[in-house]
């Protein structure tokens, strides 16, 4: 097992369950001539995810994370608790299914192994796509639209296409959250994010070098009536 | 119940502070009159909002969370309705402005009068509405310039008459908005820069707009964007006459011995149940859950809830469906700068023709695909993981765009709001439970509009397009309305056009409930013009009678 990100509290996996869950999120977003998974540390920010409240909201500014409170302090109790036990259970399925397959544990097995491990374990999120569609879930996890306005339940979910999920999530998101390390998630796909959250909190990141070179003139476009 | 002293009876008590209740405020307060508002989530302030995705969007950071506030949905009476987030909006100061990127286009002449010109729909319960354009205009005009809307006049071919321009030139156009410009063009299709909620220049004392790629569905930290928490609060505030209470949840609106609205029983945010008098009552909390406020205000008086002895409250809800042909392009569109929604427009298929197969139309504007990155990105046949969802995200992030439809939906009587007497939330209250159909002429609308985005990116040269019809309503959109529908027939609508309701005269509704058809446009610029027409029309005393809140009112 490779180190932790240091300054990243212990985690909530033990050294099997993360090891496990590395290689999985590994064939996720694979490494190839760019960064993948592993290089992201996508294991960071999912294992820190899982470790309590401490890590649900970073503060705006990036200092450091939001304190939960009161209900909401309850709700993301009984969220984690279910995420926690959906991937006990998600990583015993997966050595259950090596041992039965190959006789071997997931981390154990070629890369191809466990491609059609992932593969059958995605099969019964697929059936569930339909009723998942009306929880307004399919822009976060099983992406058959362009996004909406919508947000994720991600409670709903089992254990596959949670596993996918946060993995994209720990390699797209910001990272103050202890995955997208060194920005490497925004390098692959050319989004030029900001250095940190308090540069978005300032006021200082803009993306106005984005938009068209050349402005039109509106008014010139009413006169020609089209 | 009560441990605290009852606080001061007030002139007027408006239930919510999102946009139509912050409009409510600004015009009343200005005008003299004292207003206690009670809004169920907190008061943020703008350094609490920051460039997080995985918070704003995935984590509730501002979307209500669902195991707090879950609704129930079902497609019809007979199926078993499904827990989750349905049709969602922030619930707090500001509501859904806080996070939108806030396109602002103005409703045309005819969508007033969609029922005269279509004819009767089979199924649905299409009508005219009360009220007409002419009657909106100078409110229309007072909202963009309140706010500085960022906009071009007459780029808009199809627009109505209007009495003045917009405040601030249009914001700078995006690579996708150029291209969906240059599509139209080819096809001879009018467009024009989407009218904003945001500042292309300074204007009012306030800076202009920072281009985040963090803006839709995210709040906004630098206060630049315009919403009713960086604009009419403030303005509300400024006059001293504005008691804002947040995390202050109504739980009822009791009535008194002559029918009329007598207090509103909330809870605070101590737990506390306190009970606010006022001579009239403003609900906006959005036309699901002002539906549901007056279906939890059971009394003798109104069995069924306040102001329904119609059984018309919650009924005809629209929604909105949002859907979208998306292209891909060779040359790079960055579809995140300005957030995926700094736009251009198309009024081309709004209007209703008789030879399209279908009632009514539809706004169309150019959207990025992601909010921004590819959390919450993706194509119709990207796998959920693996090399090639890899590739597709490194090849196609940046060379994508959507060209977006706001489905216009045909009101129908039964879809509804109701109360789910099986699922509670967090404060102990029924949650709201939809039943909601979609009509055929909304699928038709649905297909015909997606299939002309998509020859819209196929002329501006997109090298393939995917269309992503609409078959089942999810409420993606958070647009809502048609819940306390209003009209001149009391057995045919809730409210009058004053959206004062029939039954009880202190008691107004001013967010999209009044509203008796969905139009094919985003909503929120005329709910706040429609707020300030109600609050305005208080003032004047024309939404009579009004003749107890007169004596305050003068």
């Amino acid at each position: 097992m490779e180190e932790q990100t240091p300054g990243i509290s212990r985690g909530f996996f033990n050294p099997h369950q993360r090891e496990t869950i590395e290689a999985a999120m590994a064939r996720i977003i694979p490494t190839d001539d760019q960064p993948g998974a592993r290089e992201a540390r996508t294991i960071d920010f999912l294992d820190r995810y899982l470790s309590g409240l401490d890590y649900v909201f970073a503060k705006p500014d990036g200092s450091g994370f939001e304190q939960l409170e009161g209900k909401r302090a309850g709700a993301w109790g009984r969220r984690i608790a279910s995420l926690r036990e959906k991937y006990v259970t998600g990583i015993e399925e997966l050595d259950r299914k090596a041992q039965e397959q190959f006789r071997a544990d997931f981390v154990q097995l070629t890369e191809e192994q466990q491609d059609r491990l992932l593969a059958d374990m995605e099969h019964p999120a697929r059936e569930a796509e339909e009723n998942l569609e009306l929880a307004q879930v399919t822009g976060a996890w099983a992406p058959v639209e362009p996004a909406m306005q919508q947000t994720s339940a991600e409670i709903e979910l089992d254990f596959f296409p949670l596993l996918a999920l946060h993995t994209r999530q720990g390699f797209y998101s910001d990272p103050i959250y202890g995955g997208n390390k060194d920005r490497v998630g925004w390098g692959l796909i050319g989004f030029d994010g900001p250095i940190s959250l308090a540069e978005t909190h300032a006021g200082r990141y803009t993306t106005r070098p984005y938009f068209a070179e050349e402005q039109l003139d509106w008014e010139k476009e009413i006169d020609h009536g089209s | 119940m009560a441990h605290k002293q009852k606080p001061e009876r007030a002139d007027v008590c408006i239930i919510g502070a999102g946009a139509s209740g912050a409009t409510a405020a600004k015009v009343l307060t200005e005008g003299g009159v004292s207003v206690v508002a009670l809004e169920r989530g907190p008061w943020r302030k703008r350094e609490s909002f920051g460039g997080d995705e995985l918070a704003n969007v995935n984590r509730y950071n501002l979307w209500p969370d669902p195991l707090l506030n879950p609704r129930t949905f079902r497609a019809s009476e007979t199926e078993d309705p499904t827990l989750g987030l349905f049709c969602p909006v922030p619930q707090m100061v500001g509501g859904g402005t806080v996070h939108w990127q806030g396109w602002l286009p103005r409703f045309t002449e005819k969508d007033f009068h969609l029922r005269t010109i279509a004819g009767d729909v089979p199924g649905s319960s299409l009508v005219d509405w009360p009220i007409t354009y002419t009657d909106l205009e100078p409110y229309y005009t007072e909202v963009e310039w309140a706010f500085g809307v960022s906009g071009q006049a007459g780029a808009n071919r199809y627009e109505s008459p209007r009495s003045r321009g917009y405040p601030c030139p249009p914001m700078p156009m995006t690579r996708y908005g150029q291209k969906f410009h240059e599509g139209c063009r080819k096809l001879g299709y009018n467009s024009f820069p989407t009218p904003m909620a945001a500042l292309s220049r300074p204007y009012n004392g306030r800076p202009a707009t920072v281009l985040s790629a963090f803006a839709q569905q995210h709040g906004d930290p630098t206060g630049t964007r315009s919403s009713a928490l960086s604009v009419f609060v403030p303005d509300a505030l400024k006059t001293g006459r504005y008691d804002l209470r947040p995390d202050c949840y109504v739980h009822e609106v009791t009535v008194d011995e002559h029918g009329r609205a007598k207090s509103a029983v909330y809870q605070d945010a101590d737990g506390d149940f306190i009970e606010q008098e006022a001579d009239i009552f403003i609900v906006a909390c959005g036309a699901i859950e002002s539906a549901r406020l007056l279906l939890l205000s059971r009394s003798s008086r109104f069995p069924n809830g306040l102001a329904n002895g119609s059984d018309l409250v919650g009924r005809n809800l629209t929604l909105h469906e949002y859907s979208a042909a998306v292209g891909v392009f060779d040359d790079p569109i960055y579809a995140w700068a300005g957030g995926g929604y700094v736009a251009t427009s198309s009024y081309e298929f709004y209007e209703h023709a008789d030879d399209r197969g279908f009632v009514g139309g539809c706004h169309i504007a150019a959207a990025g695909v992601g909010i921004p990155l590819p959390i919450n990105w993706s194509l119709p046949d990207r796998p959920l993981w693996g090399a090639q969802a890899k590739q597709m995200d490194r090849d196609f992030f940046n060379h994508s765009f959507a060209v977006g439809m706001v489905l216009h939906d045909m009101p129908q009587h039964d879809n509804r709001v109701e109360l789910d007497d099986e699922v509670k939330d967090a404060w102990g209250l029924p949650v709201a439970r939809i039943t909601h159909k979609p009509h055929p002429n909304d699928l038709a609308q649905g297909r015909w509009v997606i299939d002309h985005n998509a020859e819209i990116l196929e002329a501006a040269g997109a090298k393939k397009t995917y269309r992503v019809y609409v078959d089942c309503i999810t409420g993606n959109c958070s647009h809502q309305h048609g819940t306390t529908r209003m009209g001149n027939d009391p057995s045919t609508s809730v409210l009058n056009k004053h959206c004062q309701a029939h039954e009880v005269d202190n008691l107004y509704v001013v967010d999209g409930g009044p509203f008796p058809t969905a139009t094919g446009a985003n909503p929120t610029l005329t709910i706040m013009a429609n707020a300030w027409r109600v609050a305005d029309g208080l003032l004047q005393r024309q939404g009579a009678p009004v003749e107890v809140a007169s004596s305050r009112l003068q």
